[in-house]
């Protein structure tokens, strides 16, 4: 314990050293919504990395396949193939048409306010969805690792955040996200190495020793989605949600230009991807070593997995190899909440206060250093608004938000942002369209569904994507059809595929 | 002056209408590529259990085998995608750029 809270204290005073040297390098909305868009490709890959791997990627993977075997496997791939759309689709176009936000896009494509509107529902809905949870995990987690109560732990790494973003914007968010990167991957090489010596470097034993112990169905698919619909749901969730994830996408603004923002797209698949590889050998290797039955018995989750597996390979409980290597799992495992938080709380106060507040109240004449305050006082908002709903989620089910907010993102803003850079007649209506049909479906169909209501479920599936997403092409497709032609915004379409493929802006 | 700006605004819109049909050319089949792989792969897991759990190097069984080949996939694909980009689209961008750029039409 002590060694844990040490580790914890170290890793927040270098946060907060970060934030210090930030804040005095953050002065205009550049700054403080894109660092000033002058980061390098690796740079911004490591961010990326520290950005998309939440909590639920460090712990969650490891322990659903040491519980469930080949399901965990699945859903540690699908995040790197996600990548893919984002490579070829949306990170170089992103780059070229927007300045801070999701909503940048929309409104450069249309120009109405109306679409703008529509953008920033889709990322508040689904910002909140995210960061929710994510605030009710790191109580929890906070909580079994260093034994605080659950409410001064959602406290804690609430105020955190609120510090780095308020102060240090996204130069601050950009290194927390770095610093977490590193030592993600430090501890997954770690772990890798240590698993490796054990089994005499040949991971086909953990292969051999997983299926002797919990026999070859261990090794088979369904044993934690049992609906083949699940699966796809969660495959087509993965590939399209993360290009309509907010959080993640604004992080192509703090590049440059367009083959930066490529350059790292491909930083983090190889850099994300190894680690979600390795979680599959740490779940065999804790299966194997650990045994699941202690693991359920730190966790019925299993996100105690990865620290238990930990503490073996350092040499067990008691020991001091051991205390450190669970220490060290344990406060890499909080400053990953933490950098995901913080990326959470930025890009929702862009939708705030940039979008909304500057753009559809004020029509975009607000002065400067007027904005960057205003930018500055709505996370403090956002920070707080979030604690207080960390607080009053203790004890209530909020792996539906989890599941809806991936949902959200693959149903309502993949449509809307695809049909904006791709099809000349997408217009206002389709915006709405779109992002009313994939929001109202997804989350009418996460409620009714087994996450919300276990065994009186109305329908069958926990993940409702394969539905919701095809019923927000099609809002999207018959919205535009029913809004009519809209003439003026066609005929500027040229100008704005020569923005989206080049960069240039032209009048 | 207005005409020549004209022009060059048509001239590089014609270059942006040539670059999305070369990154048409290429994307669409990297794009079928890689859904196919992981769409594929997780239709097969849902549908096709028995032959998910064939056996194929020792205790490996072609699921697990699949799924290392998906990593492999996204990673090369990424590499190409790189590649491509820097050889094939990059100049043509470049062209529609310049096209515009000393016209004034640019903003």
């Amino acid at each position: 314990m002590t060694l844990t809270l040490g580790m914890f204290v170290v890793i927040l005073l270098i946060t907060l050293a970060i934030t210090y040297w930030a804040a005095k390098r953050t002065s205009t909305t550049a700054d403080f919504y894109a660092a000033d868009s002058r980061l390098t490709a690796a740079q911004n890959g490591f961010a990326l990395a520290g950005d998309w791997c939440s909590a639920a990627a460090f712990l969650g993977f490891t322990g659903l396949t040491a519980l469930y075997g080949m399901d965990g496997a699945f859903y540690a791939l699908g995040p790197l193939v996600a990548f893919c759309t984002v490579l070829f689709l949306i990170a170089e176009p992103m780059r070229n048409t927007g300045k801070y936000t999701l909503g940048d896009v929309i409104r450069s494509r249309m120009q109405t306010r109306s679409s703008l509107l529509a953008a920033i529902v889709g990322t508040v809905v689904v910002n909140f969805a995210y960061l929710m949870p994510q605030m009710a995990g790191a109580g929890v987690l906070v909580r079994l690792l260093t034994g605080i109560s659950y409410d001064w732990a959602v406290i804690f790494v609430g105020i955190s955040m609120i510090v780095y973003v308020a102060f240090g914007g996204m130069l601050a968010t950009t290194w927390v996200q770095i610093v977490k990167a590193v030592l993600m991957l430090s501890a997954g090489a770690i772990i890798l190495v240590l698993i490796l010596a054990q089994v005499h470097f040949n991971p086909l034993t953990l292969f051999a020793a997983a299926e002797q112990k919990y026999t070859a169905k261990y090794l088979l698919p369904g044993n934690y989605l049992k609906n083949p619909f699940d699966q796809i749901s969660l495959a087509l969730g993965y590939t399209l949600g993360l290009s309509g994830l907010p959080h993640v996408m604004t992080r192509f603004y703090t590049v440059p230009d367009a083959k930066v923002a490529r350059r790292s797209v491909v930083w983090v698949m190889f850099l994300a991807g190894a680690f979600f590889a390795g979680t599959t050998l740490f779940g065999l290797a804790a299966a194997d070593f650990v045994g699941q039955d202690a693991i359920r018995a730190a966790d019925r989750g299993g996100n105690l997995t990865l620290p238990l597996l930990a503490q073996y390979l350092g040499g067990g409980k008691g020991t001091f190899g051991g205390d450190l290597m669970l220490g060290f799992v344990a406060a890499v495992a909080v400053a990953t909440i933490l950098a995901v938080v913080s990326a959470l709380t930025l890009s929702t106060s862009g939708a705030i206060a940039h979008d909304f507040y500057v753009n559809w109240v004020k029509g975009g004449k607000v002065e400067g250093r007027r904005e960057v305050w205003i930018a500055r006082a709505t996370s403090v908002a956002i920070g707080l608004l979030a604690i207080a709903l960390g607080i009053l989620a203790q004890g209530v089910n909020v792996a539906v938000l989890v599941i809806l907010a991936i949902c959200v993102a693959a149903s309502a803003n993949f449509p809307v942002l695809i049909l904006s850079l791709f099809w000349r007649r997408f217009n206002t209506g389709g915006v709405i369209g779109g992002m009313t049909a994939g929001l109202v479906s997804s989350v009418v169909l996460a409620m009714i569904g087994p996450a919300m209501r276990g065994a009186d479920a109305l329908w069958p599936l926990v993940n409702p994507t394969v539905v919701s997403l095809p019923l927000g092409f099609l809002g999207a497709v018959l919205g535009t059809l029913f809004w009519g032609r809209d003439t003026e915004n066609e005929r500027r379409f040229d100008a704005f595929l020569l923005q989206v493929h080049t960069g240039v802006a032209s009048k | 002056m207005a005409r020549d700006e004209a022009a060059a605004l048509a001239a590089a819109h014609a270059s942006v209408r040539q670059l999305i049909a070369e990154k048409l050319r290429y994307l669409i089949p990297m794009t079928i590529l890689f859904m196919v792989g992981y769409v594929g792969l997780t239709v097969l897991a849902g549908f096709a259990k028995d032959l998910i759990g064939t056996k194929v190097v020792g205790p490996l069984n072609l699921g697990f085998v699949l799924i290392a080949l998906n990593y492999l996939l996204s990673w090369v694909l990424a590499i190409a995608y790189g590649r491509i980009a820097a050889a094939k689209f990059d100049p043509l961008a470049a062209k529609a750029t310049g096209e515009i750029s000393g016209s004034g039409a640019a903003r």
